[in-house]
């Protein structure tokens, strides 16, 4: 009998033996939830173009998984999606990178490729922090954290990027924790299959330097915090604002139907008559 | 018929990690004192009589290091 493996090798590259993280990082959990969604689909690589930008979630796609993948110049990962997308529309396009990199300098990027309404799946690892570069303040870190480079507390209100990318126009947006890998699974699922702009945001742990400045420590930790503070949109919105102080809204924010970039762009071309 | 399949070389530790002691909710996992190639303490393998293969510890190890009964397949990446 030949050695036994893990079901979802198979979507990983031979040569990697190790994910690229550090010990306790949920970007490896996500991985999971993203391949488990293909697996569950029925999917198979081939069928995908994977784009990153730079930071520790950016790893994903670009060292483990076995397919075709970007790893883009630093926020402009959805800016390289959305071409890969007009030349190759038959591919699923997935974007896979992190809030510094999405959010902060490609902050632009996103909100336009979901005022557009361009068909791609963008997944969003949100740790609160840079991670990759030490521990700086970042535009989702929470307000008044200590960090590296805000020693006295963080000054500024954090950003909310689910509820911006519903602003824009996105067609899919959901938030979950790591603490909830089979409902990301699901909407993973969702956004792959949705035609338009899906975003999921993944609120993810890290132990290394978020845990360490904020003082829960460990990633189980981190963790407990998901379980004890996260509460679902549809209780969310029963509840006064200032009860929702330090909590995790999560939960499908918006899951709708709206006309599509490219199949809007290539009836065009078929009205004028241009080459589709 | 083994229920939980442990990879010990992917693992990255119950000191650091130790996130399939938390998600276990029969708390099954006891850290190794064998050290893995990259000098980590991987878990034991669980109890088998008490696991009720919940698929908890598969989904929520970040390293691929850990498969439950009908996951895991036979055979290599290819």
């Amino acid at each position: 009998m030949s050695e036994k493996t893990h079901p979802l090798r198979k979507y990983m590259r031979p040569q990697v033996k190790k994910t690229t993280f550090c010990p306790g990082c949920g970007a490896g959990i996500i991985t999971q939830a993203l391949l488990r969604a293909i697996d569950e689909l029925g999917l198979t690589m081939d069928d995908f173009v994977f784009v990153s930008g730079i930071g520790c979630s950016a790893w994903i796609p670009s060292p483990l998984l076995n397919a075709d993948t970007l790893h883009t110049t630093h926020g402009r990962p959805i800016a390289y999606a959305s071409g890969v997308k007009m030349g190759l529309p038959d591919k699923h396009v997935v974007v896979v990178s992190g809030d510094g990199d999405l959010s902060a300098i490609g902050g632009n990027h996103l909100i336009h490729a979901a005022r557009r309404n361009i068909d791609m799946t963008v997944i969003l690892v949100n740790n609160g922090i840079y991670g990759m570069t030490g521990g700086q303040t970042a535009p989702t870190t929470p307000y008044g954290l200590t960090t590296i480079t805000s020693p006295y507390g963080n000054a500024e209100q954090e950003f909310d990027i689910s509820a911006l990318v519903v602003a824009a126009g996105g067609s899919y947006v959901a938030r979950w924790t790591t603490y909830h890998p089979r409902q990301m699974t699901k909407s993973i699922k969702k956004a792959i299959q949705k035609k338009g702009f899906a975003m999921i945001e993944a609120i993810t742990q890290c132990p290394m330097q978020f845990g360490r400045v904020s003082k829960q420590g460990s990633a189980v930790n981190m963790l407990k915090n998901y379980k004890q503070n996260g509460i679902r949109i549809e209780k969310a919105a029963k509840m006064d604002p200032s009860e929702l102080q330090g909590k995790i809204v999560e939960g499908v924010f918006v899951d709708c139907d709206k006309p599509e970039l490219i199949s809007s762009v290539a009836a065009l071309q078929r009205r004028t008559g241009g080459k589709e | 018929m083994q229920k939980v399949i442990l990879f010990p070389q992917s693992c990255k530790g119950m000191e650091d990690c130790g996130i399939c002691a938390f998600v276990c909710p029969r708390s099954l996992f006891v850290a190794s004192e064998e050290m893995n190639e990259s000098g980590y303490l991987p878990p034991l393998p669980p109890d088998e009589e008490k696991c009720t293969a919940c698929g908890n510890c598969m989904i929520y190890c970040p390293d691929f290091a850990i498969a439950v009964e009908g996951g895991a397949v036979d055979g290599s990446e290819e």
